[in-house]
């Protein structure tokens, strides 16, 4: 067995910290026009994507706070205030749920326009 | 004797700091470490990172001091990386960016911009770290009975022997593990409360009766100067002497020991709500300024808008081996940081109905830590105590450790450029520049102070990445001046706020909490300026790149 170099396995600000200030490599690969135009079109998607999810987030941390300011606390579920749950415990599995959401159409809209951008590849051949 | 809890903790960091890390490992194992940490793995190492002290202990305590409404802020931390996951994650990940100053640079070729950013990132960290010194030294104040400066020195010494060591934090899977071990010490103590509390409790935590006269004689150690509505006349032994106060206003002198007696009327405090009365039970935030409504969504904006921008949260992501895998792990973090925040309603409530006088002393960020004696006075009731201290203590360490990092990090590299061996004596420094901060603000809310820190961070970066990452038309001199006005709105009206002290109202609301207007404020400023210049050339193509998967 070859006795293999060991390396300290740091945290991500170690290494950052410990980095020597590099230049930032500001110089990507730059993209032929057939990305560009599929990039384009992606990060429009994207953007009605988010706008969907964050319309939604909207609706719960802006729309929910006036619905508890005139739900009154007397009103109960059994023992438990119907607002105390709804500020308490709700908000996680619906923020969850959107996280999911946003995740699964992100992901399609990368993966759709991928396809589209390898159709027009092979029609190019 | 808990005190001691906090030693196993400070030991396993320190052990782990000294060795570098836990595992020395080969430089093949270590690649493939570094690329290929799952989604779900990393997500466990950002939310260990991210639980903060004011996580463990702050919102439960500003539930007993505020009531119901201080649920809202767990809400908004989380949402944070709902936000992060719809706007950001990918994107910024694409951008080989590590931290925000060096996304200035990358973006938008400033190194002006940059050094600026990393001035913002000092402001940030200090807000953050200072209210993390605060806590430690509170609970460990309560737990062992010593001076407050103890409690804050000792925190302080740990963190900086850490450092010291070489203990720069763990790799990802020591920040995971971290995590699980949060998580497990603020859920199973929580339902061993619910159980023990027994029926009784239980009922009257949902049906809190107003605390409006003490149930029992009760010592009440303030901790600071404390100005106290008095309602009804009543004798206290002030440190022993009876003194008779006639309703009206009295102030508590800090460190001094009252004893009020049995039956006598709870005297009030100006910005909080008297737990179990009928502000306090409402599901918004007042603080006494009257408007409750505006209150909960500055928090919100704040906390929302504000997670992406903190300095020791982005680095995390880079963990992650490309723009999908960091959008995923935005998304699992959303998961596991509300299967812990869903258990801040235990600590609050029955903070609320158990250890009600925290509110009269000031002391209720160590709520969470007071209630295990308070439901079995026996040998149960300190091993909870001690687990709970052990968590607390465990937050603390991993968040301040890694802001200590990003605070040393902007000095070192974009501020004070300098020797790469001068670092640790940066980061030293740093932590002893906190802990003299933290000897003054005895009397702060942790889970309050940190919400200032995430109102800088949604006015200054949140709108430079947001802009930055999704327009084509932002420019280095928008950033900047966007910044600027967003820093200054932010943590500019937040010390006038605390100079001018004005009457409660809108106004003391809107210079406490300033998110609600400073945020629009920055974004305006940034398009409104950016708009007046030309985008450097290849802007476009730069904004585009990281929006393309890059594995195609």
């Amino acid at each position: 067995m070859t006795r293999q170099r060991r390396v300290a396995v740091t945290s991500p600000q170690t290494r950052v910290a410990f980095a020597a200030r590099r230049g930032v490599s500001a110089v990507p690969r730059s993209l032929s026009g057939d990305e560009l135009r599929a990039a384009a079109r992606i990060r429009r998607r994207q953007l009605r994507v988010a706008a969907g999810t964050l319309a939604a987030a909207a609706l719960l941390l802006v729309g929910l706070p006036v619905l508890l300011g005139v739900v009154p606390v007397a009103l109960r579920l059994g023992p438990v205030p119907v607002v105390w749950v709804a500020v308490a415990l709700l908000p996680y599995p619906v923020l969850a749920g959107l996280a999911h959401w946003q995740l699964r159409r992100a992901e399609r809209t990368e993966d759709g326009a991928e396809q589209i951008g390898r159709d027009r590849q092979d029609h190019a051949r | 004797m808990t005190a001691l809890a906090v030693v196993p903790v400070v030991l396993a960091t320190l052990l782990i700091g000294a060795r570098g890390v836990a595992a020395l490992r080969s430089t093949s194992d270590f690649l493939v470490a570094s690329r290929r940490v799952s989604p779900t793995l990393n997500a466990a190492a950002v939310s260990g990172e991210y639980l903060s002290a004011a996580s463990f202990l702050g919102t439960a305590g500003l539930v007993v001091k505020n009531g119901v409404g201080a649920l809202w802020y767990p809400v908004g931390f989380t949402a944070g990386y709902l936000l992060m996951l719809v706007l950001v994650a990918a994107p910024m990940r694409r951008t080989g960016a590590l931290t925000v100053p060096d996304f200035a640079e990358a973006r938008l070729g400033s190194p002006g911009l940059r050094r600026f950013s990393a001035l913002v990132v000092l402001v940030i960290a200090g807000l953050y770290l200072v209210p993390q010194f605060t806590a430690a030294g509170q609970v460990l104040t309560l737990v062992s009975g010593t001076p407050h400066w103890v409690g804050i020195v000792v925190a302080g010494a740990a963190v900086s022997i850490t450092l010291a060591l070489g203990g720069m934090r763990a790799a990802t899977y020591v920040q995971a593990f971290q995590f699980v071990l949060k998580l497990l010490l603020f859920i199973v103590p929580a339902i061993w409360l619910v159980v023990a509390a027994g029926a009784d409790t239980r009922a009257e935590a949902l049906r809190p009766a107003e605390y409006a006269a003490f149930p029992r004689p009760t010592q009440v150690t303030f901790r600071l100067d404390t100005r106290l509505q008095v309602r009804e006349p009543v004798t206290v032994l002030a440190d022993g002497v009876p003194a008779r106060l006639e309703p009206g206003e009295h102030v508590a002198p800090g460190d001094a020991t009252w004893v009020f007696p049995e039956g006598a009327a709870v005297p009030e405090i100006a910005g909080a709500a008297l737990p179990g009365s009928a502000t306090w039970q409402q599901p918004l935030l007042d603080g006494g300024n009257g408007h409750p409504l505006l209150a909960t969504w500055s928090i919100l904006v704040a906390t929302a808008l504000g997670t992406m921008g903190l300095p020791h949260v982005i680095v995390r992501f880079h963990t992650s081996p490309d723009g999908r895998a960091a959008r995923r792990t935005a998304a699992i973090t959303v998961g596991l940081l509300g299967s812990f925040y869903v258990f801040t309603v235990v600590y609050g409530l029955l903070g609320g109905v158990l250890v009600p006088e925290l509110y009269l002393s000031g002391a209720t960020d160590t709520a969470v830590v007071a209630l295990p004696s308070r439901v079995d006075g026996g040998t149960t009731g300190d091993v909870f105590t001690a687990l709970l201290t052990a968590g607390a203590f465990a937050a603390f360490l991993a968040t301040s450790l890694g802001l200590l990092l990003a605070l040393a990090g902007a000095l070192a590299h974009d501020l004070l450029p300098g020797s790469l061996r001068r670092l640790r004596l940066t980061a030293l420094l740093a932590a002893g520049v906190i802990v003299l901060l933290a000897l003054p603000a005895v009397r702060i809310d942790v889970g309050a102070v940190v919400t200032s820190a995430f109102a800088v961070a949604a006015s200054t970066f949140c709108p430079m990445l947001v802009l930055g990452i999704w327009w084509r038309g932002l420019t280095a001199r928008g950033a900047f001046v966007g910044m600027a006005v967003g820093l200054a709105s932010s943590a500019g009206v937040m010390a006038l706020g605390l100079v001018a002290r004005p009457d409660p109202g809108l106004v003391a609301l809107l210079l406490g909490q300033p998110a609600l207007f400073s945020v629009p404020l920055a974004f305006l400023t940034m398009v409104g300026v950016s708009r007046r210049d030309r985008p450097p050339p290849g802007a476009e193509p730069a904004m585009l790149r990281l929006h393309l998967d890059e594995r195609t």
